[in-house]
């Protein structure tokens, strides 16, 4: 009996901790909603979750005209200039901190 | 004073400093005290969590009473959100190519049984650590403090690897790439690379972390280890290893992790500095762990401050207590040596006297002597890098 204990543990080092396919829990993030969020919504949830932007906290448009940018030219974020603008305005409206630069 | 207004008035000067147009960066303690999610990830307990996908997940500061981080509490770091949710074991393997004599396909197995296996205790820490101190705030993960971590790290030498497979007598660049991968596939990948200079025998490609298996969010089965080195090449999930005589220009090497280069590493918010170099090597840094800021401490009972402590592996010779906003320094007792790249945990007992608010700072001297800068005098980047300043907790003695 004690030998057939001693021998399972032995086999059960050698299985990795992690058998079985891992479920990263999702996370629903409370991003404000308003005019421009479904540009948002298409463009800036590829890559990323809501937790990027919302964690930034409020900033100046040009901040945030250049973190489109950045992803744009940077990461190949395909989005079109009408909703850089919408996606701008938006982010500016509510993640914005009165500031232009 | 009611607590209530303990904790405002810090808050209120925080935001002025924060809320006036300022010319010069403006540098202070990092945001401490964020919430823990009520969301648990795999095999961690309960973080502060910026992001899930990819996840982002910071150690709450109480954990760094402890030389050695336990797994689950361990910060996660991820830039790219298509991660493996499953990955064999018995089937992994570590591809080593380009300028090599034999390429090679070495299986996890293989790695545990044919290679000496070296164990090394090191900090692993982002370079953006604590990024939550500069002002105004530059672009990115606002870190509190525990962006870190210390393990004991077991594994192989990469030179060992690199032998066995052999180097072309042209061989410079060695370029790490994990399985982490962009949603889009225009977006670069995060691949590093290292010069072969760089790559002395302490680093090593490790499977196992505090003796277990490599958490999956720390880069189960197989991640890199630069003792000394901020964790930003520490690839995890390593896939891929190739050995080439030419730098490739990658975004994550050319924009990202990179500090002004200049002597005191700093720039202006409006004018940044034109050529920059990367972050490299840690900077001497502490971090006090109990108490908490806002904490009540009973008058006259016997406080025992504790926090953690390391450099870039050259050794913290001294880490100073000061109770007088900095006047006079003592020291706090040091903790076993677990290696040069090990977090040293100190202590410091004493009584408080007085009632009303304390300030306890922390400072760490290694040994070359350099020591940590007050926060203010940390000089502003725009990355965000190396925040290094002398840990402050506020505390109320009651
Ligand atoms: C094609 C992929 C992609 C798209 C689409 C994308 N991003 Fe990003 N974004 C990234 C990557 C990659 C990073 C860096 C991730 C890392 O290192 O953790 C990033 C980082 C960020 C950050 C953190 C700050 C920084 O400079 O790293 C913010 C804020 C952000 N993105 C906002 C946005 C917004 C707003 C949008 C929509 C307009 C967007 N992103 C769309 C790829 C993308």
């Amino acid at each position: 009996m004690k030998k057939l204990i001693v021998m399972m543990l032995l086999s059960i080092s050698l299985f990795a901790q992690v058998k079985e396919e891992m479920e990263v829990p999702y996370i629903a993030y409370e991003i404000k909603m308003g005019k421009g969020f479904d540009a948002v919504n298409a463009n800036c949830l590829m890559c990323h979750s809501f937790g990027y932007i919302i964690n930034q906290g409020p900033q100046s448009k040009l901040f945030w005209k250049k973190k489109i940018d950045k992803m744009i030219v940077h990461f190949k974020a395909p989005i079109t200039k009408e909703d850089q603008k919408t996606v701008l305005d938006y982010l500016y409206k509510h993640y914005g901190n009165g500031e232009l630069k | 004073m009611k607590r209530r207004d303990f904790f405002k008035t810090s808050i209120a000067a925080s935001a002025a400093l924060v809320g006036s147009s300022l010319s010069a960066g403006v540098t202070t303690q990092p945001i401490t005290g964020r919430k823990i999610s009520k969301v648990a990830f795999p095999e961690k307990r309960p973080m502060i969590t910026y992001s899930d996908r990819p996840p982002l997940l910071e150690t709450p500061r109480d954990i760094f009473t402890q030389s050695i981080t336990p797994n689950d509490s361990f910060f996660v770091r991820w830039h790219l959100p298509d991660i493996p949710t499953y990955i064999d074991p018995d089937a992994y393997t570590i591809k080593i190519d380009g300028l090599v004599e034999r390429e090679l396909n070495i299986s996890l197995k293989s790695l545990k049984h044919d290679f000496e296996q070296v164990e090394v205790t090191a900090v692993l820490q982002c370079g953006g650590n604590s990024r939550s101190a500069f002002h105004p705030i530059p672009g990115g993960i606002q870190w509190g403090s525990g962006a870190m971590g210390c393990a004991k790290w077991k594994g192989v030498r990469l030179s060992d690897i690199l032998d066995r497979a052999g180097l072309k007598k042209d061989a410079q660049w060695i370029g790490f790439n994990g399985l982490e991968k962009a949603a889009y596939y225009e977006t670069p990948n995060f691949v590093r690379e290292l010069h072969l200079e760089e790559l002395d025998d302490h680093v090593i490609l490790a499977y196992e972390m505090n003796g277990e298996d490599l958490p999956y969010l720390n880069g189960y089965p197989l991640r890199l280890i630069i003792p000394g080195y901020y964790s930003d090449s520490w690839v995890k999930m390593m896939s891929h290893i190739t050995v080439t005589n030419k730098y490739k220009s990658l975004f994550f090497m050319d924009e990202a992790y990179r500090v002004p280069d200049n002597a005191t590493e700093s720039e202006t918010p409006q004018k940044h500095f034109k050529s920059t170099k990367p972050i490299t090597k840690m900077n001497v840094k502490s971090v006090i762990g109990y108490p908490l800021e806002g904490a009540k401490i009973a008058y006259h009972s016997q406080l025992v401050v504790r926090g953690v402590a390391f450099d870039s592996g050259l050794g913290i010779k001294d880490v100073q207590i000061s109770l007088d906003d900095g006047k006079t320094w003592e020291s706090a007792l040091l903790d076993n040596d677990a290696g040069r790249y090990a977090y040293k945990a100190f202590r410091f007992g004493f009584k408080p006297n007085k009632y009303g608010k304390l300030k306890i700072m922390a400072k760490a001297i290694n040994r070359l002597g350099e020591e940590q800068p007050l926060a203010k005098d940390v000089l502003w980047n725009h990355g965000g890098y190396k925040y290094n300043g002398i840990d402050v907790v506020n505390v109320e003695v009651v």
